[in-house]
């Protein structure tokens, strides 16, 4: 276990995550990404404005950044219906 | 030792000097319990109920793949789980979320109250009742209120419940939760809620750092909480 801070960064500016979470490992921290996103997506869309230009940004305790998870990476978007 | 219960049940309704003494006569033993202990485990039986002297606990559900929804969170002064004196087998678990002093109080000593002290009954079923508004009020959130509005609502409740027991410093209580515990609260994910709590920061209502909650602007939150405080029964005119 490690603990990973999972900053936001988005159009509502930097969002520093001061606790940060203990996770298993990178992969588990990047699971943690994902989620959140879809959890700020899915409230975006019942506004009815999605903002897909924003990242997480994971880092370790010493604020090394590990890994940047665009919020595009959250989600399939499918905006036509290819060979129907 | 049972201060903060006292003042819960006289922000309500009268307790004599009687009903006081039953009450201490009905705790069986105090324990401290560490951080993220389950004092109750779902199914289980239980022949006691527990109040909470110190500290945070709460009411919880897992799910198969890891979440967990948090029902209601007690704070000092709760009867966390009145409820399984009839209930008996709780069909949720009971965790602490931080460090807890407790006191143990045997099924046997709350029906010797029930058969003695029918008023004292009376105030104990409307506080299981008041759990139940609660648990309404936390359902509204759940499936209609907004993410801020979720959150505000959270904590306008907390606040005016550590008031009624003596823990709040004007407008600001200490809260010694994570953004994952309150992600777990309101349905959201933790970075969910670290961005809300920024929103609410950035619009001057309120501030969530290391365990404390500092109100800045009480009517803000309670407008984007659209809180009624009215299920929280502040009113004293029981009998």
């Amino acid at each position: 276990m490690a603990r990973y801070y999972l900053h936001i960064v988005n159009g509502g500016g930097y969002s520093e995550d001061p606790e940060g979470q203990e996770l298993t490992d990178l992969e588990a921290a990047r699971t943690a990404a994902i989620e959140g996103v879809r959890s700020i997506l899915s409230e975006e869309a019942r506004q009815g404005q999605l903002d897909l230009a924003g990242s997480i940004e994971i880092a370790d305790a010493d604020g090394n950044i590990l890994l940047s998870v665009p919020f595009s990476e959250a989600v399939e978007l499918r905006l036509d219906r290819k060979g129907a | 030792m049972i201060e903060r219960h006292l003042l819960k049940l006289r922000a309500r309704d009268t307790v004599s000097p009687e009903e006081e003494h039953a009450i201490r006569d009905a705790i069986g033993e105090v324990r401290f319990l560490p951080a993220d202990h389950v004092a109750v485990h779902a199914g289980r039986i239980v022949d006691y109920s527990i109040m909470l002297l110190e500290g945070i606990m709460c009411r919880y559900k897992d799910l198969s793949d890891g979440q967990r929804q948090i029902t209601e969170l007690h704070i000092a002064g709760d009867f966390v789980d009145l409820h399984s004196f009839t209930l008996k087998r709780l069909d949720h678990s009971i965790i602490t979320m931080t460090p807890c002093q407790v006191a143990i109080v045997p099924h046997a000593n709350l029906e010797r109250i029930t058969e003695r002290l029918p008023h004292l009954t009376r105030l104990y079923w409307f506080m299981t009742n008041m759990d139940a508004a609660i648990h309404r009020e936390w359902e509204v959130s759940l499936g209609r209120r907004s993410a801020a509005s979720r959150i505000s609502a959270l904590l306008c409740e907390l606040k005016l419940r550590s008031e009624v027991v003596g823990m709040t410093d004007g407008m600001t209580y200490s809260l010694e939760l994570t953004q994952t515990d309150l992600a777990e609260c309101v349905g959201l994910t933790p970075i969910h809620v670290n961005r809300t709590l920024k929103e609410l920061r950035e619009k001057g209502l309120v501030q969530f750092r290391s365990g404390r909650v500092t109100i800045n602007d009480w009517d803000g939150l309670v407008r984007v909480a659209e809180f009624d405080p009215a299920y929280l029964y502040l009113e004293k005119w029981r009998t």
